[in-house]
């Protein structure tokens, strides 16, 4: 499964009064690579809006493994898993770029509705094929692995 | 509806939901799933809608037609049945 690869760079407001990133700055971090990767495929909010859909977060969590610091280049990697059910669960990694030490990872989930409301419970048609660019790629290898 | 049906599908609801705390005698033939009742919300009812349709085969669109099929256990029996 591929992981789809951002950079970013620890910003000054990023870290705390321990040098350390705030560790609600990695939920941020996730948001950065999930838009990133679902830009690729036009499929971001306003995509989906623009279809009658919105995505809402159901379920998100993080594991801590090593800290980041002020300045650090870091990698966010962002997959998605193939859709076992109408809901989008997105993976990520959190390394630091310099020697690909895993920082922190975590799993967000979003369910899928109608702009009036509506949960879905099976994923539409024309979500399917809009989804199908964006799956092709992801099982492509992965470049990391 | 059969009383064998009804007892099948409170037994998925348990186990695809792990609500380790209840045995299906816990649950009433026509109480409330949602709400005040067992309790459950719609992203509990799109675990249970996968699980309905890999055993019985049964679709259910959305969370409009899941209100009505998931009022309770005898409701959700009905459809199945239908």
């Amino acid at each position: 499964m591929k992981y789809d690869e951002t950079e970013l760079r620890v910003r000054f407001n990023e870290v705390d009064s321990w040098g350390m990133v705030w560790h609600g700055h990695y939920i941020t971090w996730f948001e950065v690579g999930r838009m990133a990767l679902l830009g690729k495929f036009q499929l971001l909010p306003k995509d989906f809006a623009r279809m009658g859909y919105i995505a809402p977060v159901v379920d998100l969590k993080c594991v801590f493994k090593e800290p980041a610091h002020l300045d650090e280049e870091i990698l966010i990697r962002t997959t998605v898993l193939k859709p076992t059910k109408a809901a989008l669960t997105f993976r990520f990694q959190v390394q630091r770029k310099s020697d690909g030490k895993l920082l922190a990872s975590g799993e967000e989930t979003q369910v899928l509705l109608t702009l009036d409301g509506r949960m879905l419970y099976i994923i539409p048609q024309d979500l399917r094929e809009k989804f199908q660019p964006l799956f092709d790629y992801l099982e492509e290898p992965d470049s990391a692995a | 509806m059969s009383d064998d049906l009804v007892l099948e599908l409170k037994k998925l609801i348990i186990e695809t939901l792990k609500l380790e705390e209840f045995t299906p005698e816990d649950i009433e033939d026509d109480g409330q799933l949602f709400g005040d009742g067992l309790g459950l919300d719609s992203i509990d009812a799109l675990g249970v809608v996968v699980a309905l349709g890999k055993n019985y085969g049964v679709v259910i669109p959305d969370s409009e037609e899941g209100e009505r099929v998931f009022r309770s256990v005898n409701t959700l029996a009905q459809f199945g049945s239908e």
